[in-house]
């Protein structure tokens, strides 16, 4: 008898040894929070999708640094399953779908209103929710998703912060003409522009729409300079925003006011113009200066210091975009004391904010406030990028009225 | 006035259409092979030039000799090394899906040498315009576009036309085996035809990465209007080519002046269809064997 218990003793004891890693590797996994997605590495939007990339992996970074987070008294380490979507929205598709049947509960956005939209049907359709600093078409928020949140305002809601700055020039500008590239984003942007510009009391000269991908843009220059406008207005990713400024100034194509809302942002864009870029107005969501209070990153120049120590890639606000959208999901989990989604979801509806990247809150239908979230005027001023509106956040004296290309020095 | 302003626009970016079509018509012309790697190798040229001009300060257009010869060794390489293997073993099919793979692979070490970032070349004499009467413009790195890719595409004429060289790359295309019987390598002509291709590639890449902003996706986009140019114009010449691509360039700027800006994809697919519809061999289509 004695033997035989010594005997099950031992056998308990060896299965337990054997058991005990096991234990180990699940209780650890059990503490992991993942965060699933897809995002463009490579293809036409992978330069910015590697800033939205490096904003998700440096707070990913930071707050494991730190010993991970709580969550109503257990600690997790988060982990990112992103892949490269190459750009591509059916490639996106496949591989989020892939993510869901993996059971990844929680969702970070790719880059593109064209990639967003459709993997954002698939994880609203699992009741899992979406984080995503890379999407601001309409359609995004206007098909009754609960599950999708995005960091700024829809697109047709991103200009009213700029009408309110141009109607503070003096000497006022008075008409205007807009021109967009027809993708998902630019189009309903380009929508906006002109509900808000038309409300806002300036006139619309011409609206003209070019394609996806511009190789030449002479003809609508050419119709600029017949009819010249007091601002011209473009909406359109960053690489057609250089060509177009660039065929602008080789053709001696000048309007009082040249606004493009993504390009002068890049280093890139403003070496490739040169002192022609002086004077250019772009949108900015963010800038390090700004003095925002972070849970995790105390200040946005706080954080773009931890930035700069692990990055070669200069930052931009899409980096500030994606690091705030997992302090906004773990602050939400926080709130929530949970991890189930459905309750993390309502927590993400409920978030009113102060983050590195601003104060972060959501509308019903999930996008970014447009009061709260709406972009700032900048302007590039001696070869760097500046806030010259609202007064508050200003980093620069605003230029205006702009001189013409060749008399910019 | 604007009618001139749109036609001399569309003679300039057809001028660009013509250059970096002439080699992936050449290669279809006397190959057989459709290359699908073309905007790819056009894509190399451009980084290769960004590359000289940013490391060097050597004015973009000084650039484009060094550019064509490491593009003219590359071509040789890979159709001796991998094409004529492809063909060989397989056919000319297998070909095609080779490049097709080739081109993405290319695609994707651009991203991993250069990074995914858009590139742009700007010369000091990036942003100079001439303006002419009637308020006309012109702006120069476009004109010098258009003159690099006249002069370029009549160098390669020359070639094809009245040196010995040509005589047996045409030869060649013709009759294979009335030019092996002759005792001319054709193994060795075919690799010469593809790096000249590949040089004249890399030299519209050249010329393109003043002219326009790049980046390693692009390349579908090149190859893409290669073949048009060469369905237009006709394949196998420097002048099917030229006349292509200009008349894709007028096309391009009259429809977006006449219909809308964002018609001219429409409009030159539509023309393509036509064309394949009509006149399959192109404008200047002639019988080399490849292409038959």
């Amino acid at each position: 008898m004695a033997r035989i218990a010594r005997r099950t003793l031992m056998q308990a004891a060896a299965g337990a040894a054997l058991a005990m890693p096991a234990l180990h590797t699940a209780d650890a996994q059990a503490r992991k929070l993942v965060f699933g997605g897809s995002i463009p590495l490579s293809g036409g939007a992978a330069e910015t999708g590697l800033n939205v990339n490096n904003g998700y992996a440096t707070a990913v970074k930071f707050i494991n640094e730190q010993g991970g987070v709580d969550i109503a008294g257990t600690k997790y380490q988060l982990e990112l399953k992103l892949f490269d979507d190459a750009s591509d929205p059916s490639r996106a598709v496949t591989l989020i779908q892939r993510l869901i049947d993996d059971n990844v509960n929680f969702f970070l956005g790719s880059f593109g209103s064209n990639i967003v939209l459709p993997t954002a049907a698939i994880t609203e359709r699992a009741e899992k929710p979406m984080v995503q600093a890379g999407g601001g078409s309409d359609q995004i928020f206007t098909q009754g998703n609960r599950y999708v949140f995005g960091m700024f305002p829809r697109a047709t809601r991103q200009f009213q912060s700029t009408v309110a700055f141009f109607r503070t020039l003096n000497p006022a500008p008075k008409t205007f003409s807009v021109i967009a590239t027809n993708d998902a984003f630019s189009k309903t942007f380009a929508a906006g522009i002109v509900k808000d510009m038309q409300g806002g009391g300036f006139q619309l000269i011409e609206n003209y729409l070019l394609p996806e991908h511009i190789s030449d843009a002479s003809s609508v220059l050419a119709s600029v300079r017949a009819k010249t406008p007091d601002m011209l207005l473009c909406a359109m990713h960053d690489q057609n925003s250089l060509l177009l400024a660039r065929q602008m100034i080789a053709t001696g194509t000048n309007v009082g006011l040249l606004f493009q809302g993504l390009g002068p942002q890049l280093a890139s864009y403003r070496e490739a113009l040169g002192r022609h870029a002086s004077g250019i107005f772009y949108s900015t969501y963010w800038d390090p200066r700004t003095t925002w209070k972070d849970p995790f990153f105390e200040s946005p120049g706080a954080f773009a210091a931890y930035y700069a120590r692990h990055n070669t890639r200069p930052i931009a606000y899409h980096v500030a975009a994606g690091a705030a959208c997992i302090i906004t999901y773990v602050t939400a989990m926080q709130a929530a004391r949970s991890i189930d989604p459905v309750r993390v979801r309502d927590a993400l509806a409920a978030t009113d904010l102060e983050t590195l990247y601003g104060r972060v809150r959501f509308t019903a239908e999930g996008d970014g406030d447009a009061v709260a979230m709406g972009p700032s005027v900048g302007q590039v001023l001696k070869g760097a990028g500046e806030v010259v509106y609202p007064a508050g956040g200003r980093t620069a004296e605003l230029l205006w009225p702009v001189p013409a290309w060749d008399k910019k020095i | 006035m604007l009618a001139l302003q749109t036609i001399l626009d569309g003679l300039v970016l057809g001028g660009l259409y013509a250059l970096a079509a002439v080699g992936f018509s050449l290669i279809f012309g006397v190959l057989g092979v459709v290359n699908l790697s073309h905007g790819a190798i056009v894509m190399i040229g451009a980084y290769l030039t960004w590359f000289l001009w940013h490391s060097t300060g050597l004015d973009p257009l000084l650039c484009i000799p060094p550019v064509m010869l490491v593009l003219f060794a590359f071509g040789y390489v890979y159709q001796r090394g991998l094409i004529q293997l492809a063909v060989d073993r397989s056919s000319l099919l297998a070909s095609m899906l080779v490049t097709f793979g080739v081109a993405l692979m290319l695609r994707n070490l651009l991203v991993l040498v250069f990074s995914p970032d858009f590139k742009s070349i700007s010369p000091g004499w990036a942003f100079s315009f001439l303006r002419l009467a009637g308020g006309v413009t012109i702006d120069l790195v476009r004109i010098s576009a258009l003159g690099a890719s006249l002069a370029l595409l009549g160098a390669l004429a020359y070639v094809l036309n009245r040196t010995r060289i040509g005589r047996v790359i045409r030869a060649t295309a013709q009759q294979e085996l009335a030019a092996r019987l002759c005792g001319v390598n054709a193994r060795h002509v075919y690799a010469v035809t593809f790096g000249v291709s590949a040089a004249f590639a890399g030299a519209s890449g050249a010329i393109l990465g003043i002219v326009l902003p790049f980046a390693p996706p692009d390349e579908a986009n090149w190859t893409l209007n290669a073949f048009v140019v060469v369905v237009l114009g006709g394949i196998g010449s420097p002048s099917g080519a030229l006349l292509g691509g200009l008349l894709l360039g007028l096309i391009s700027t009259a429809t977006s002046q006449l219909i809308g800006p964002a018609f001219p994809n429409a409009m030159m697919f539509l023309i393509l269809v036509l064309m394949l519809m009509v006149r399959p061999s192109g404008l200047l289509g002639n019988a080399f064997a490849g292409s038959r």
